[in-house]
């Protein structure tokens, strides 16, 4: 059963190979677009395909040239860095049609948690909330203006922007430190964060209070010598808000 | 609520590093992958260094390669979604990218290497059974043929030579497979707990410790399901290879830790933390004690000690399973561990794994258990059991 002095089972292998090798080159000249590898390893057409597609979105300098009031409301908020379609959806053809089509407006509280629900990802000092306790199932809208977001009430708490931090530091020796004991807090600071900015340490002398050889504390807080700091930052090494990094 | 909010991370860590990109799943990876590189060279020890006493696994080894294989890159698509879109990495290769690569070492050692092998392995059996076996099964084993029906002498001759000259080739598609895994990890330079010229290495005899145990596991089960008695000098040979292969893997990764300690880069102290804080239990107790230590002192005393058989057979049975937790420790350390700490190097972040979903404890299990499945019909198809029988003999007829 040999085909001339080659092995039935070399033929046999020879010709799937053969079929498996065709296949490939088959599939690449059927499935591999023409213009793949032109300009890098992606479909060069798909630029223009891309380009063709409708615009969707106005921009948000075509919105302020009808709704300049609420333009300039919200050019003096917080929200002034966010463009209007963010929220509303895109309104190419509302600017084209703007008696027919009307361009979304979500009044309930879906949204704003999608920038605003805490993530210890966010940045701190950004505002942030626990949806499901932060006043459950009244419209964000009730309280807060979102073309001039501000809260209806000073925070009184530093957790309400700095969770993330806070939720630290309640778990670390620091835990019973108010914020106040390293920064100053300026009134104004809750109103207008950033006009207000809160004083950070700038050098030792913050933690050398509690944690110098020469302070009077309690036996339990770890003191040093001054030769532990002489030659660093305390934050160079030990996080404030968390100091020894252990649970 | 979200567990982040529960058990904060510690320290300064980045915004991004919050969440881990690469989960239960990709643990899972580099674990199954092992157990084909491993299983795989357990059976070329027999097919090309001659060593006789493994005769009984040796096919064993070899289906349970390939159904560890059938499984491998489930849970990278599961991972990535869009399964379907796997297929054009091979139509639009991308020569510079490690991990699309792979997908031709993936193929190459699929097709080329393990099926040929069990192809050319089986081809006698498989002609015999097509022309005896009863339908529907006389079909299959006909298809299975590919139409290469001689068995004459010198046909069968050429299927030993072809089948020892593919696993010659074999081995290095092998370590060439899990070195991959290992080089990937070992080539995020960014990465201090990943980045390390020894990570191939590490992973590749951490392979073959897992494959050896994983074989050593299945070949001891089945003989219990099948009432058959366990033949203690292939038992022992393992055994032996087991141990051999488990010290270089736990020296390999002694030096790489010594070095790493010597070296004390500036990773250095947040490795440290990780180690004693974070991978305490998966790297400390379960990795080292539980799948090193206690295993390498099971198998000097069930190898070399004065032990009735029955009392090896335990100690083998219970060294199995204990490598298995060590490995897949091991792998999680790497995936996990490469991901908790911060590349601030100031922070660490945490990880609970999620019961349901893609990247979820019951869908693991379910990826764990479907090799156990193929294997199930591979050894139906093509029983891989010499009970007394002679090298070469005909295996038992299936059908």
């Amino acid at each position: 059963m040999k085909t001339g002095r080659i092995p039935q089972q070399v033929v046999v292998l020879s010709v799937i190979a053969v079929v498996v090798v065709a296949g490939f080159f088959g599939m690449r000249a059927l499935f591999v677009p023409e213009s793949f590898g032109k300009y890098g390893h992606y479909r060069a057409d798909s630029v223009d395909a891309i380009r063709k597609l409708p615009i969707q979105y106005g921009g948000a300098k075509a919105c302020a040239e009808c709704h300049d009031e609420v333009a300039a409301t919200k050019s003096q908020g917080f929200h002034r860095g966010v463009s209007c379609e963010v929220c509303h959806g895109p309104a190419a053809a509302h600017i084209e049609d703007p008696g027919t089509i009307k361009p979304t407006a979500p009044r309930q509280r879906e949204l704003c948690p999608l920038c605003h629900n805490y993530s210890p990802s966010r940045p701190t000092g950004f505002p942030q909330i626990l949806t499901a306790q932060h006043n459950p199932g009244k419209p964000c809208m009730s309280c807060h203006k979102p073309h001039d977001p501000v809260p209806p009430n000073a925070p009184k708490e530093c957790s309400a922007c700095h969770r993330g931090i806070w939720s630290q530091k309640l778990v670390s020796p620091h835990a019973s430190l108010e914020c106040s004991t390293c920064h100053e807090v300026p009134k104004e600071h809750s109103v207008d964060p950033r006009g207000f900015v809160v004083s950070k340490p700038t050098g030792n002398q913050a933690c050398e209070r509690c944690h110098s050889n020469a302070a009077l504390a309690a036996s339990a807080i770890p003191q040093v010598t001054s030769e532990h700091t002489a030659r660093y930052l305390c934050w160079d090494c030990h996080y404030p808000h968390f100091p020894e990094g252990k649970k | 609520m979200d567990p982040s909010l529960l058990e904060p991370s510690t320290g300064y860590i980045y915004p991004n590093e919050y969440f881990l990109q690469w989960e239960l799943l990709i643990v899972l990876y580099p674990y199954i992958t092992g157990l084909v590189a491993g299983a795989f060279i357990l059976a070329s020890l027999e097919r090309v260094f001659k060593v006789k006493a493994l005769w009984p696994v040796y096919r064993l080894a070899l289906l349970s390669a390939l159904a560890f294989m059938i499984v491998a890159p489930l849970p990278l698509l599961a991972h990535l979604g869009h399964p379907e879109r796997s297929l054009e990495m091979f139509l639009t290769p991308h020569t510079t990218s490690a991990m699309a690569m792979f997908g031709f070492v993936y193929a190459w050692y699929l097709l080329v290497v393990l099926l040929l092998e069990v192809w050319f392995d089986y081809r006698r059996e498989i002609v015999i059974w097509s022309q005896e076996s009863k339908a529907p099964w006389r079909y299959v084993y006909k298809a299975l043929t590919l139409g290469a029906t001689d068995i004459s002498d010198a046909a069968i001759k050429f299927d030993d030579r072809a089948g020892r000259l593919i696993t010659i080739i074999g081995i290095p598609s092998a370590f060439l497979l899990h070195g991959y895994v290992g080089f990937i990890f070992g080539s995020v330079k960014a990465n201090p707990w990943w980045s390390s010229v020894l990570m191939p290495v590490v992973f590749l005899f951490s392979a073959i410790v897992s494959g050896m145990a994983i074989v050593m596991l299945i070949y001891m089960v089945t003989s219990w399901i099948r009432w058959k008695p366990i033949d203690m000098a292939c038992l022992n040979k393992l055994g032996e290879f087991l141990l051999y292969a488990l010290i270089v893997d736990f020296s390999l990764e002694l030096l790489d830790f010594i070095h790493r300690l010597y070296e004390s880069e500036e990773s250095i102290h947040i490795l440290s933390q990780l180690i004693t804080d974070r991978l305490f239990i998966s790297l400390v107790i379960l990795q080292v004690l539980m799948g090193a230590l206690i295993p390498i002192f099971g198998l000097v005393a069930a190898r070399f000690g004065r032990l009735p058989d029955e009392m090896r057979r335990m100690i083998y049975f219970l060294v199995g399973i204990l490598i298995q937790v060590g490995i897949f420790s091991m792998r999680w350390n790497v995936v996990v561990g490469g991901q908790m700490f911060s590349k601030s190097l100031r922070g660490l972040t945490v990880y609970k794994v999620h019961l349901f979903g893609l990247e979820g404890l019951l869908f693991t299990i379910g990826l764990l258990l479907l090799p156990v499945v193929i294997l199930y019909v591979l050894v139906k198809l093509l029983p891989p059991w010499i009970d007394g029988q002679e090298d070469g003999a005909l295996a038992a007829q299936p059908h």
